[in-house]
């Protein structure tokens, strides 16, 4: 019976060839050695997140820890400034910092479910807005500040607009009730002009809607597109929304983002913004192929000195500073208009579940200190409460000059696709229709209307 | 000669009829099939080569020149600062280990069920296979929330563990479903003889079953391991801490919020697909001897 059963076995092993026996003893003896290590890979991680929990009642004194997250690239304005900030934050406290560099994409997708764990960092950046920090508020997982801000004296150092997005109500609903989180930084749409090329057409920096049509002209009579254009995502609705806010008062703006009236599309403002939008690309001030463009694109092309002036956010100024070498280029305010898109940057935000709110409000208040706001400026980043004149970097103190004006003005008007999730996607392809001339003005008006109130209709109820 | 070799491997489906005339007629035709199938691989290869091409210049070069020019001179930065700011050799064994325990792991599950359903014809197993598939076909998104609260717990929130348990139950799904359809075409011959050596079900298994549909198990352990490698949703919201990730959530660090980094994200996106390459490479042999070799020996 024995011998049977062997020849059976061996006959059955004869059939199948020896090298994929090897190979698959070979991949099975790997993934055994790979278990047994994972075991005791997650039993030492664990030991870890133990003893540091355990540390407040180490021998060592000065032993506490704080886990910080952000998701900034290290060598960003951001990174490189909460970095010393780190660094003075461990020299003074003495505590220490677990810093981790998270992936936005993380974040964003899993916040909700981290901060319900034990895994929760003691402090960490976090998108603002209503979908982002609104949301996390209004489900109990981020502290109120309130208390630390106004001890601190935060709220002091930060403009009507960027408090507008660092507190929440009940709903989740920014501009009002509580503090849930404090901006170290801001950033703003602006006008990028290639210095070159203004010289070489005799064009002077517009200082008037009615200079910047006329400098416009100029170009195109040269056969030359004044503006770089993305249809495909965001920049084009940030032109159409700064169009209407030439003509908006902060009313207008409260009413659009924190939902105090309702808004009517066929108001002068926003009539005004679809009209002229149709009348730029008719008269040729952005290129007609640029629906399909993605923003990527849009500053590749600028970069390359392809387009006299970019109408955009100061998160490309680091990258220009960088890249840029072929000709000098400035930037100028929108004309025209007393409000722009902007708003604060991310937010330090402090988990319900963080085990040091003290030490996270010592870390802010590190941050917000002009020092660390200066090293955030001379790095290409728009901080908020910087002076110009602690600024070594010329180029740096012009955007924060620049920012700092606007945001005295209050004029930071927050951006077009905030009011409802989802709302992004209808602008754009709305304002594609214009850049196609597909629809009337009075179409996409009616479009944007009905996308509008049932994005807001939804969110709000 | 070496062409007519080459060729028929290389036509599936399609390209398998007019190659059969080609070798009896040697006219146009098969040229035409060399020239369609050279395009196609072209095109397959052009996404791989744009990455190449992008991964090794500077960020200003690409922004002055667009992507598919090439580069003005060999830069190696952008992948050497990748590499030490994620920790990269850490990520690469993490998505070894997750990607080989899963791959051994749900290939043995499959074929515990497979054994069950395929050969030991359980009561009702054409129900249980469609719920099988059923279950694989589940978005993970969908159950995201439910493994999150099932996970947090039993404390396996933020553990390789939990990953590990997950896709060798998702993975095991389409294996029992594949496996169980190859054994019930199993030779009842062989199983009767060795019944009737009084083999218990066990011994069958083992001695009888395992040995002769090895080259299928192979290829499934092929498939699970460059899945589960691939997989970024479930190892995103369950790996939290940046010690224990795998290398297609590394990869996520770069992708900004308004901003993308091309030339790193392609000097990253290279990093990251080598090592699936050199895998595929080294298994390949196995792979095309192909999943039906099993079925019937």
């Amino acid at each position: 019976m024995t011998r049977s059963r062997t020849t059976l076995a061996r006959g059955a092993a004869d059939a199948t060839r020896v090298p994929t026996r090897k190979l698959l003893a070979g991949t099975a003896m790997l993934a055994a050695g790979a278990l047994l290590l994972a075991a005791c890979g997650g039993d030492d991680s664990d030991d870890t997140t133990g003893s540091s929990d355990s540390d407040d009642d180490a021998p060592s004194g000065e032993g506490e820890t704080i886990t910080l997250w952000h998701y900034e690239s290290e060598n960003g304005a951001m990174g490189i400034a909460w970095d010393e900030a780190m660094r003075i934050f461990e020299e003074e406290t003495g505590a220490t910092v677990e810093f981790e560099e998270k992936a936005f994409e993380q974040i964003r997708q899993s916040a909700n479910m981290i901060l319900n764990t034990d895994e929760a960092p003691d402090i960490m950046e976090y998108n603002k807005g209503n979908a982002s920090a609104g949301l996390l508020a209004s489900q109990g997982l981020l502290t109120d500040i309130t208390g630390a801000v106004e001890e601190h004296g935060w709220d002091e150092m930060l403009s009507e607009s960027l408090q507008t997005t660092a507190r929440y109500d009940e709903q989740g609903i920014m501009g009002s009730g509580s503090w849930y989180g404090v901006p170290n930084y801001g950033e703003f749409v602006m006008v990028f002009y290639n210095q070159d090329l203004f010289d070489e057409h005799g064009v002077e920096i517009p200082e008037t809607y009615d200079d910047l049509i006329s400098a416009m002209d100029t170009f195109v009579d040269a056969d030359v597109t004044p503006l770089a254009m993305s249809g495909a995502e965001y920049p084009a609705g940030q032109l159409f929304y700064e169009l209407a806010l030439t003509q908006a008062d902060r009313q207008f703006v409260n009413d659009y983002q924190l939902y105090e009236n309702p808004v009517d599309f066929n108001g002068p403002e926003l009539t005004h913004a679809a009209d002229t939008f149709a009348d730029w690309v008719e008269a040729g001030y952005v290129p007609g192929d640029s629906a399909g463009l993605t923003a990527e694109d849009m500053g590749t092309s600028f970069i390359a000195g392809d387009y006299p002036m970019l109408f955009s956010g100061s998160w490309w100024y680091g990258r220009f500073v960088d890249e840029i070498d072929g000709f000098d280029w400035g930037i100028f305010e929108f004309p025209g208009s007393e409000l722009h898109p902007g708003s604060s940057g991310n937010l330090w935000v402090v988990p319900t579940a963080s085990e040091n709110p003290e030490l996270a409000y010592e870390f802010i208040e590190i941050t917000m200190r002009p020092e660390i706001q200066a090293l955030l400026g001379n790095n290409g980043g728009v901080p908020v409460a910087a002076d110009p004149e602690d600024l070594d970097d010329e180029k740096s103190a012009e955007l924060i000059t620049l920012f700092n004006e606007i945001n005295e003005a209050d004029g930071l008007a927050f951006y077009p696709d905030w009011p409802a999730p989802g709302f992004y996607d209808d602008l754009a392809s709305s304002v594609q229709q214009l850049i196609n001339a597909d629809a009337s003005p009075q179409d996409v008006l009616e479009q944007l209307q009905l996308a509008y109130d049932t994005g807001v209709d939804d969110f709000l109820n | 000669m070496t062409t007519t070799q080459a060729a028929p491997p290389t036509t599936p489906n399609n390209g398998a009829l007019p190659a059969r005339r080609d070798r009896h007629h040697r006219g146009a035709a098969r040229w035409i099939v060399l020239a369609l199938l050279v395009a196609g691989a072209l095109a397959m290869l052009f996404p791989f080569a744009v990455i190449v091409l992008n991964a090794f210049k500077t960020p200003a070069d690409y922004s002055n020149s667009g992507p598919l020019s090439l580069p003005t001179s060999f830069y190696l930065d952008g992948m050497i600062d990748f590499w030490n700011r994620v920790n990269f050799g850490q990520k690469l064994w993490n998505s070894i280990m997750i990607a080989g325990s899963v791959a051994i792991l749900a290939v043995i599950v499959s074929l515990f069920n497979a054994y069950a359903l395929g050969i030991g014809r359980v009561k009702g197993r054409l129900s249980i296979i469609v719920l099988f598939l059923i279950a694989n076909m589940l978005p993970h998104e969908a159950l995201i929330y439910p493994l999150f609260y099932i996970a947090n717990q039993v404390g396996l929130y933020n553990t390789q563990l939990a990953v590990i348990i997950i896709f060798t139950v998702i993975q095991s799904a389409f294996g029992t479903y594949l496996l169980a359809s190859v054994f019930s075409t199993f030779p009842k011959e062989i199983l009767e003889a060795s019944a009737l050596d009084g083999a218990s079900k066990w011994q069958i298994l083992w001695r009888v079953v395992f040995p002769m549909s090895r080259p299928t198990l192979s290829v499934l352990v092929v498939f699970f391991f460059i899945w589960t490698w691939n997989e970024f949703f479930i190892p995103l919201v369950f790996l939290i801490s940046n010690d224990k990730q795998t290398i297609p959530v590394a990869l996520g660090v770069l992708q900004g919020d308004r901003l993308m980094d091309a030339t790193t994200t392609s000097a990253a996106a290279l990093l990251g697909v080598i090592p699936a390459i050199i895998f595929f490479l080294f298994f390949q042999r196995t792979l095309s001897r192909g999943i039906s070799a099993g079925a019937v020996k």
